[in-house]
């Protein structure tokens, strides 16, 4: 049973591969060449000769048959070779890791924090339901997921992290915001632990609030629904304190789903930072993609999507897998 | 309540509201003052005061800027109301396309099974596996900015939602006692669709819909934002948003951000409160 489990999900996966591959190919190789400038023209520049062009064609491998380019583009991909970018001339994949690794840095760091908040917000509203923190909660919540990143990223940064000089608003002069925290730039980990947290923990917070929010609501319906079991009343009819209810009792049959949940936003937060990315000038995936799309870089653009969203595959299927060798009922669900 | 009341307020201001204040200000939508931006270059702020360079006969109203005026020196009042068009337009549209592929490929994975139901729910494996964001703004580039392009971009991304919600239900329905008896008097799979199993689909499509539109809002403010969804001149919140924060100027002039902002963020958060209610009325709390 487990067995087969497992393989049908590996078969889930590469089959969501395959689709990935061929989606990014077809939108950034076939389509793009259709629409825009055919990238052996654009690679040999404007004054070259129709040989030239030719011959660059050839070695690009764009005069051969579809199907091969293809196979070509899934074969680098394989071996983590998503080819050259047309701007940088250097390999893709020499631009996307180092980027990875920034966005990760916001990824994971946003995800310990939204997970903080939405497990100490989630409990309280959980063990007091109706209570005002829980009202506050929701209303939090909500909040969280009306408020665009892309205009909260700023707002943070006037308010945080720029001294208003001349700001001011309906005729009221702005009150001194509170310098505290870098305007934008990134540290790399190993150079300046301290620096890194330093420089991200403005980003981290703006990218955690919405999910954050999310959370406490995921985590609120959960503890509830667990409250309600009968092994919570026999733990307290023992006379366990509510604290040892909550972290012995509930807490290990909740985290399965809140993991679940976890591997899916990850992967989708893995690709959604960029506005955040954007505002405070930290070069990760968005970052890199975003101006790869708007110079019309394709192999670039190709690079950083495939790459995100196999990350995300990859997280998904390990998240699953994990989960349905962890309980049964999952392994033996139709997919 | 307060909500609807807000929602119903945007319509008739986007609708109505928009022309009149084009025509109680005197500026049009896209109109540049060019005195309404000083020689340092910061546009006047909410209730300033600036006169067309070619008028005749001062406007009757005073010529001022209620909510100031952009970086180019456009009213920005007469741009939010004009914006406000594009965002609801998004929020019918896009929600109505993708909810009726949706309904398509969901009715057809659920109701035919095998072959169909294995292609239609790999694809939306696939588009959920996606990072939607990215690519959608990849398409808009490839494909070029355009209100129907986001339109069909945002569907493009948002189909697989809908279409799992209801082959879920399909399936559901499929195999219960009511079809059975509907078959069993002559029923075609047509009727039996349309008459039973379309109406017990839309329950749960109403509160997706009704929880999503905000979500849509806020895609076709991040496309514009980034410069690949409305086309200027035409006013969008997330354009107007972008000419400020790219150009820094809402660091001195921080009501050029927080207009848009604030606009968009009591839409958004209308729309998600009109959506728990929804759902509260048809399901019950269900937190």
């Amino acid at each position: 049973m487990t067995g087969a489990f497992l393989l049908r999900r590996l078969a889930a996966m590469a089959l969501q591969f395959v689709l990935i591959t061929f989606l990014t190919w077809a939108l950034f190789y076939l389509l793009a060449a259709k629409t825009g400038a055919n990238p052996a023209t654009r690679i040999a520049g404007k004054a070259a000769s129709p040989e030239e062009v030719a011959r660059v064609a050839h070695e690009l491998g764009t005069d051969r048959p579809y199907y091969v380019q293809y196979a070509r583009f899934l074969w680098g991909v394989l071996h983590l070779d998503f080819g050259y970018s047309y701007l940088q001339r250097r390999p893709v994949t020499d631009i996307v890791l180092p980027a990875a690794g920034t966005t990760a840095s916001v990824v994971i760091g946003g995800a310990v924090l939204w997970l903080l908040i939405g497990f100490a917000v989630g409990t309280i509203g959980a063990l007091r339901p109706r209570s005002l923190p829980d009202r506050l909660s929701i209303v939090i919540a909500l909040l969280g997921v009306s408020i665009p990143v892309f205009w909260l990223a700023p707002m943070a940064s006037y308010f945080f992290a720029y001294e208003p000089t001349q700001g001011t608003f309906l005729g009221v002069p702005l009150g001194s915001a509170f310098h505290i925290f870098p305007i934008d730039g990134y540290v790399n980990l190993r150079e300046h632990p301290l620096a890194w947290a330093h420089h991200l923990l403005l980003p981290w917070l703006v990218f955690a609030l919405g999910t954050g929010g999310i959370y406490a609501r995921y985590f609120r319906s959960l503890t509830l629904e667990q409250l309600a079991q009968g092994y919570v009343r026999t733990a307290r009819a023992k006379g366990a304190s509510t604290r040892r209810v909550l972290l012995r009792h509930v807490q290990p049959n909740t985290a399965p789903v809140i993991v679940t949940l976890l591997g899916a936003d990850v992967g989708v937060a893995l690709a959604g930072t960029f506005f955040v990315e954007k505002v405070f000038g930290l070069p990760g995936l968005g970052y890199v993609g975003l101006q790869a799309i708007r110079s019309l870089d394709y192999p670039l653009t190709a690079g950083v999507i495939a790459f995100a969203a196999i990350v995300a595959v990859l997280a998904n299927s390990i998240v699953d897998i994990v989960h349905g060798l962890l309980d049964p009922r999952i392994r033996e669900a139709p997919l | 309540m307060a909500a609807l009341g807000f929602l119903v307020a945007l319509v008739l201001a986007a609708g109505a509201g928009a022309p009149i204040a084009a025509h109680w200000t005197g500026h049009g939508p896209n109109e540049q003052i060019d005195a309404a931006v000083g020689a340092d270059g910061v546009p006047i702020g909410p209730l300033g005061r600036a006169f067309k360079a070619d008028s005749v006969t001062p406007n009757p109203h005073g010529d001022v800027f209620v909510l100031g005026a952009d970086t180019i020196g456009r009213d920005m009042l007469v741009r939010l109301l004009y914006g406000a068009r594009v965002s609801l337009i998004v929020a019918v549209g896009a929600t109505g396309i993708s909810l009726l592929a949706g309904v398509i490929f969901g009715l057809a994975a659920g109701w035919f099974g095998g072959l169909t139901d294995a292609v239609i729910s790999r694809a939306v494996e696939a588009g959920m596996a996606f990072p939607a964001l990215l690519l959608a703004i990849g398409v808009a580039v490839v494909l070029g900015p355009g209100l129907v392009n986001v339109l069909v971009i945002i569907a493009l991304f948002t189909w697989y939602y809908p279409a799992r919600i209801v082959r879920g239900e399909v399936l559901r329905i499929r195999s219960s006692t009511l079809v059975e008896a509907a078959r069993s008097i002559g029923a075609t799979d047509a009727r039996i669709l349309r008459r039973h199993v379309l109406p017990q689909v839309t329950a749960p499509l109403v509160v997706y819909a009704t929880t999503v539109i905000a979500g849509n809002i806020m895609f076709e403010a991040g496309l514009s934002y980034l410069g690949v969804g409305v086309p200027p001149p035409t006013a969008s919140w997330g354009q107007m948003l972008s000419d400020s924060i790219d150009s820094g100027l809402f660091f001195t002039a921080p009501f050029l951000a927080i207009v848009p902002g604030f606009a968009l963020v009591l839409t958004m958060l209308a729309f998600n409160v009109f959506g728990d209610g929804v759902r509260e009325a048809l399901y019950g709390d269900a937190t």
